[in-house]
């Protein structure tokens, strides 16, 4: 299924995509609480990297499947651009241009699923 | 199924929410900041506090905000001379309530910036949803 290759990856950065919305919603959310600190997803390319060969769930207790939930529980703590006295890394701005960044990607990556539909749409139909 | 879009929809709500507690811990504290005690030489109203709580939501895996309870700012009351005030003690001498109108100000605006920035989340997962579901319209 090497031709549909596309839509995997693309389903993946989407999923990775959402997952980082949902990280980014934790900051936001907690940008006044004292001591928390900023957190993100590891790069796309780390989190691909890392996929490319997983194991089966065939059971909720199984471990090691890479769902959205365990994919957020990866988040890890990141730099942010200012720390308040509280001990609070979040800086609302550089959450917002992390969010604009996930959500400019998210566009791209649903405007060439349409696209590649479109294409095959185009060679079914004839 | 847990869809992290909707997860980060609800972590932004649970951030307007606490927002909006705080703002109306700052409305009270404007509201009362002139309030006197009933009785002559009593306390007058004192200023409240809110904190702010992580909280990890363990299906979704994503931390949620809380506002805790309010607590009391333990600031000293301001002082006034006014004997001819019903609050005012045996030396004429009035306390006035420990808030400083301007700090309520400030915190005010703060609340609002994050309760903006919370709503930003939540159009910006609105419609990285929608455009997926646009994905379903004939084209």
């Amino acid at each position: 299924m090497s031709d549909m290759a596309f839509f995997d990856l693309a389903a993946r950065q989407a999923s990775w995509l959402a997952a980082r919305q949902s990280v980014i919603a934790g900051n936001v959310a907690n940008a006044h609480t004292p001591g928390f600190k900023a957190k993100d997803l590891k790069s796309f390319e780390d989190a691909l990297a890392r996929t490319q060969l997983t194991l089966a769930a065939t059971s909720p207790a199984h471990l090691g499947a890479q769902d959205a939930a365990s994919r957020i529980g990866d988040a890890r703590e990141i730099v942010g651009w200012e720390t308040h006295y509280s001990g609070n890394s979040v800086s609302l701005e550089q959450q917002m241009s992390l969010a604009g960044d996930t959500s400019r990607r998210h566009a791209l990556n649903l405007g060439l699923s349409k696209a590649f539909h479109r294409m095959y749409l185009a060679g079914v139909k004839g | 199924m847990f869809d992290p879009l909707n997860a980060a929809m609800r972590v932004a709500t649970s951030g307007l929410q606490a927002q909006s507690a705080r703002l109306r811990v700052v409305s009270e504290n404007i509201a009362n900041a002139e309030s006197t005690s009933s009785t002559p030489g009593g306390d007058p109203y004192i200023r409240k506090t809110l904190s702010f709580h992580s909280e990890l939501d363990r299906a979704a895996g994503v931390s949620m905000v809380r506002a805790g309870d309010t607590g009391t700012d333990d600031a000293p009351f301001r002082l006034d001379r006014d004997p001819g005030n019903p609050a005012a003690d045996s030396s004429g001498m009035v306390k006035r309530p420990n808030v400083d109108v301007l700090v309520e100000m400030a915190d005010m605006r703060e609340a609002n910036r994050g309760y903006q920035a919370n709503l930003q989340v939540i159009k910006q997962s609105r419609d990285m949803l929608s455009l997926t579901i646009d994905l379903l319209r004939s084209n």
